[in-house]
């Protein structure tokens, strides 16, 4: 029966089961018919049918079976024996095997990062609407991604913007928590009490807040991370009611959030309300905002309709600025991940292209084989196998290697996990949550398939009538060109497809040393930075704050080991600490239309410049008595004197935060005593620098809208390795007050990496898929030309027996290898000069068609290739002629 | 090559079957255990059952064609006939067991 029919019987399984059950139906009727004719009673003539009829259902399922059977037998039989032709190759084995194993792995373990990160980055019930209330300020020439809003802002969303349907605010802070067990600086986030609803979220135990707790004076409650609440308190069923002291302030629990919940980041450690009110509202741009859209609503009309408020709240505050602040809101999804996904897919297409090359591969081994066996195949078809037949020879090994690839791969897969999960930035969204679920295992299923496929059929295309095969497939011959052909594009496929991947991580890798070249323009070298808040509670006022800053810098001075010590609110490269606003000029009256300048303000104690090593360009920096004289002066970055003062010498000049007096009448001016290098705030590389205003932490007391001071982060200085002073600055941060904790503790040089961390993460990647792709491709290249050589050996003997020169023979196979290598380095180079332009926005500083890395990339696989090629020429070489005439 | 032809017990329901439809002409499964009942003086019973699966594999053989019609009492039944492939057989089978036969008697007979 012809495998088809057998398909077909099986697809008809249930027509035949009818028929036959037909038939045995009427077989039954009519013994019961006889039987009560002979005077049975219609119970006793049903059973005597039964009996003499034997079981109706064994002997239709035994008809059935024999049809299944034979079928499902040949099929075990075909994987049996392509098990055991394997077997019989070890080599070939297991060189397929983990060729597979190694790219189905890499392909499984990305897409499971793929799938969770990009496909489902956002565990919210209809995230679609969910937006990120950012704004672009273009006069400043940032188009997009200005993500702080003001709380006057925040009441004109909440109350005038008919296209959002709730509107939340927050800010993430460190805070102390205290009582049972040591004290900790944890991260808090204040948000609205619209936060939940708005996210659609619940708590997994207890409630959200309510209302009446997000107004000042509100009681003072908290709802839990899952993690904080496993870490800290052992997962205690009885938490809620309980009170902690969060900054020394007794906090009752009273909910916990289900472990997946961690917005806004994956570091959160609790939530408390933010108390808010509409007589209070400001113009100090410290919150961050999101909001849910109108059901119908569209991102472009909530756009719109944003920008007429900002227009509007010109009106309501004039001066302030927020003309010039053109919405640009974003779903939280594009938020989220816009800056990743672009890096996630291009790592996906990396390693897509390594199985192509890994397929490539096995496809040349499969092909060689093949073509060993070509007599035994060529036998069995002269006896009468038909294609098919053949097929299943060819596509059971296949299957079965892809199979076993597969299994490998996904234990392969589960280890790189562990380590992206372990090594990836901290900006991935829900990266801790990748794992290998159900659709990873289908998706590698589905590979597994489509490679079997992909190189099992490929000996199929190509096998050649049997007259053919004859004519060629004599034992010495030299073979056909027809096959040498496919082997010869299959490794030209690999080279070009490896040069892609190995210009992608060149330029990567140009990029990453690019951007650790810039200079940040302060000095990261043995610095021990770390982060002390004091608790409302023990230090009301700025007065106790300032001074116990002041005593901390004092005390940390005195660890051996320490060369200067300062702090500041904020340091370069570090989030969540930036506090800005209008600043206004004094003197400088605003001519309509133009815009005060949103300035980002720091507080330092004295000596902060010299101690990061940032360079004063202009006038002087803040030194310790300017603090301790309480002196009322600023120091700009020389953004801010470009933007502000256009060109003229800004030093003497006062500037404010806020275009009004302090309620006591005092002007509130600082002066300006010194210009400072522009430093990288948020990333090394920023196209643009944000314009920083530094007061002396003792001047930030008489100043509107001064920046908070009640955590700040100091900076050693140390003559010794940074990190081993951890234990003394803690034990002298205790002598100052042994309640307070010690948090983000770590050097300036490990800043400065984290900043590049997430570049380093994706080049890695891109760099492992090309190495891989590269060794596979050397591999692959040498294979095909030892296998040309072995076969063409008893041709080169003649060659050499009838005084070829061993040299000239090796050019021969050196220059079929070579011919092959510059082709595909040639397609290569088009491709990625085509490709690279989709990795454009994952560089810095360089043209992604930057013929540096594209020669330097394209020399070193040829110089690879060549050498795969020689090893066999030198072996082709060396033959004897007598020996390479005798080995047929 | 005729399969099965080593398989005594199957090959004798085989040629039986053979013999009998090709004598009466098409049967459906019930006539053929009546015919074979009827035949061997009710010596040889037979689960009636069995006949399927031999049917159904000699229709395979194309030795038989089965064809649905309806029986004296309205039943709808498959009615066999043996073709000429299934002739061929019988001559074949027959042969055979005249051969054999022989063989079983004549050592019978002088065992």
């Amino acid at each position: 029966m012809s495998p088809i029919r057998r398909i077909w019987n099986v697809i008809r399984r249930r027509r035949l089961d009818d028929e036959l059950r037909q038939e045995v139906d009427t077989h039954l009727a009519l013994i019961e018919e006889e039987e009560r004719l002979n005077g049975f009673s219609a119970e006793q003539a049903r059973r005597r049918a039964l009996a003499r009829f034997g079981s109706p259902m064994a002997s239709r399922e035994r008809s059935l079976e024999a049809i299944v059977a034979t079928w499902v037998e040949n099929l075990c039989k075909d994987f049996m024996f392509a098990a055991r032709r394997l077997m019989r190759s070890p080599t070939f084995t297991i060189a397929a095997v983990l060729t597979l194993a190694l790219a189905i792995g890499a392909n499984a373990a990305i897409f499971a990062v793929v799938h969770r990160v990009i496909l489902n980055p956002l565990p919210f019930a209809d995230s679609a609407r969910v937006i990120s209330l950012e704004d672009g300020m273009p006069s400043r020439n940032v188009p997009f991604g200005f993500n702080s809003l003001t709380t006057q802002l925040y009441y004109a969303y909440l109350e005038r913007a008919h296209s959002l349907e709730s509107v939340a605010l927050y800010r993430i802070e460190d805070r102390a928590l205290t009582g049972q067990g040591d004290p900790e600086r944890v991260l808090t986030t204040r948000v609205t009490p619209s936060l939940a609803s708005m996210l659609r979220v619940a708590p997994m135990m207890g409630r959200w807040f309510t209302e009446a707790e997000g107004v000042p004076g509100g009681p003072q409650v908290t709802v839990l991370s899952y993690g904080l609440w496993t870490r800290r308190y052992g997962a205690d069923p009885n938490i809620l009611g309980r009170t902690v002291a969060l900054d020394g302030v007794s906090t009752a629990v009273v909910g916990i959030m289900p472990a997946w919940f961690t917005f806004p980041n994956t570091t959160v450690d609790a939530w408390t309300p933010l108390p808010l009110t509409r007589a209070s509202a400001t113009d100090n741009y410290s919150f961050t905002g999101v909001a849910r859209l109108r059901r119908g609503a569209t991102v472009a009309e909530a756009r719109a309709e944003l920008n007429r408020l900002h227009i509007d709240l010109e009106r309501d505050y004039p001066g302030n600025g927020y003309r010039q602040l053109v919405a640009a809101p974003a779903t939280l999804i594009e938020a989220t991940i816009g800056r990743v996904s672009g890096a996630l897919w291009i790592v996906l297409a990396s390693v897509g292209l390594v199985l192509l090359v890994a397929c490539a591969n096995v496809a040349n081994l499969f092909l060689v084989r093949s073509e060993i066996r070509q007599r035994e195949v060529m036998l069995r078809s002269a006896l009468g196998a038909d294609r098919s037949a053949i097929a299943r020879y060819f596509l059971c090994e296949s299957v079965l290697l892809s199979m076993v690839g597969g299994i490998l791969g996904f234990g392969l897969a589960w280890g790189a996990i562990r380590l992206l999960v372990a090594f990836g930035p901290s900006n991935l969204p829900r990266l801790t949550e990748v794992r290998l679920d159900a659709v990873a295992l289908l998706f590698t299923l589905g590979l597994v398939m489509l490679t079997a496929v992909a190189f099992g059929g490929l000996p199929l295309l190509r096998s050649t009538p049997i007259a053919a095969a004859l004519r060629d497939g004599g034992r010495s011959g030299t073979h056909g060109r027809s096959r040498h052909g496919t082997r010869q594009l299959l490794m030209g496929g690999q080279v070009a497809l490896a040069l892609v991947l190995l210009v992608a991580s060149g330029l990567m890798l140009r990029s990453f040393q690019k951007l650790r070249a810039v200079n940040p323009n302060f000095d990261a070298a043995s610095a021990l930075t770390f982060r002390v808040g004091l608790p409302p509670a023990d230090y009301p006022d700025r007065a106790h704050i300032v001074l116990a800053h002041i005593a901390i810098v004092d005390e940390l001075s005195r660890v051996p080991g320490a060369a200067t010590v300062s702090a500041a609110t904020c340091l370069p490269l570090v989030e969540g600490c930036n506090q800005g606003g209008a600043l206004f000029v004094d003197g400088q009256a605003m001519q309509p239309g133009q815009q005060p300048p949103i300035v980002l303000r720091r507080a330092v104690a004295g000596g902060f410049f010299e101690t990061m090593g940032m360079r004063i360009v202009r006038g002087r920096s803040i030194a310790r008595d300017d603090v301790e004289r309480n002196e009322p002066i600023a120091v700009i970055t020389e953004s801010l004197a470009r933007v502000a003062f256009a060109g003229l010498d800004p030093i003497g000049r006062r500037v404010r935060f806020g275009n009004r007096p302090l309620p006591s009448g005092d002007g509130g001016w600082l002066t300006i005593a010194g210009v400072v290098a522009d430093t990288p705030v948020l990333a090394l590389g920023e196209t643009r620098a944000l314009p920083q205003l530094y007061m002396p932490i003792f001047a930030s007391r008489q100043v509107p809208l001064p920046p908070r001071t009640d955590a700040m982060t100091f900076v050693m200085k140390t003559v010794v390795a940074p990190a081993g002073l951890t234990a003394a600055a803690r034990a002298a941060v205790a002598r100052v007050d042994p309640k307070l904790a010690l948090a983000q503790i770590r050097t300036l040089q490990e800043l400065l990496d984290r900043s590049s961390s997430q570049m380093a993460f994706t080049m890695v990647l891109i760099a492992i898929a090309a190495v891989v792709a590269l060794v596979l491709g050397v591999v692959g290249i040498y294979g095909v030309m030892s296998y040309i050589v072995s076969q063409r050996t008893s041709e080169i003997g003649v060659r050499l027996a009838l005084g070829a020169e061993p040299r000239s023979v090796a050019a021969m196979i050196l220059r079929q290898g070579s011919t092959v290598a510059i082709a595909g380095a040639t397609v290569g180079v088009v491709a990625a000069l085509a490709g690279s332009r989709l990795i454009a926005s994952l560089l810095y500083g360089i043209s992604p068609r930057d013929p540096a890395v594209f020669a330097g990339t394209t020399l070193l696989l040829l110089l690879v290739a060549a050498l795969a090629c020689w090893l066999p020429a030198r072996r082709a070489a060396r033959l004897s002629p007598l020996e390479a005439l005798r080995t047929d | 090559m005729p399969k099965h032809s080593n398989d005594r017990l199957q090959g004798t329901l085989d040629l039986l079957i053979l013999k009998l439809l090709d004598r009466s002409g098409p049967l459906h499964g019930y006539g053929l255990a009546q015919r074979i009942h009827q035949a061997t003086a009710d010596s040889l019973r037979i689960e009636e059952g069995s006949l399927y699966p031999a049917l159904q594999r000699m229709t395979h053989e194309k030795w038989l064609k089965a064809q649905w019609g309806t029986t004296d009492t309205g039943r709808k039944a498959r009615f066999y006939t043996v073709t000429a492939a299934g002739r061929k057989q019988l001559e074949e089978e027959e042969r055979r067991w005249v051969t054999l036969t022989e063989a079983v008697n004549r050592a019978l007979r002088f065992a």
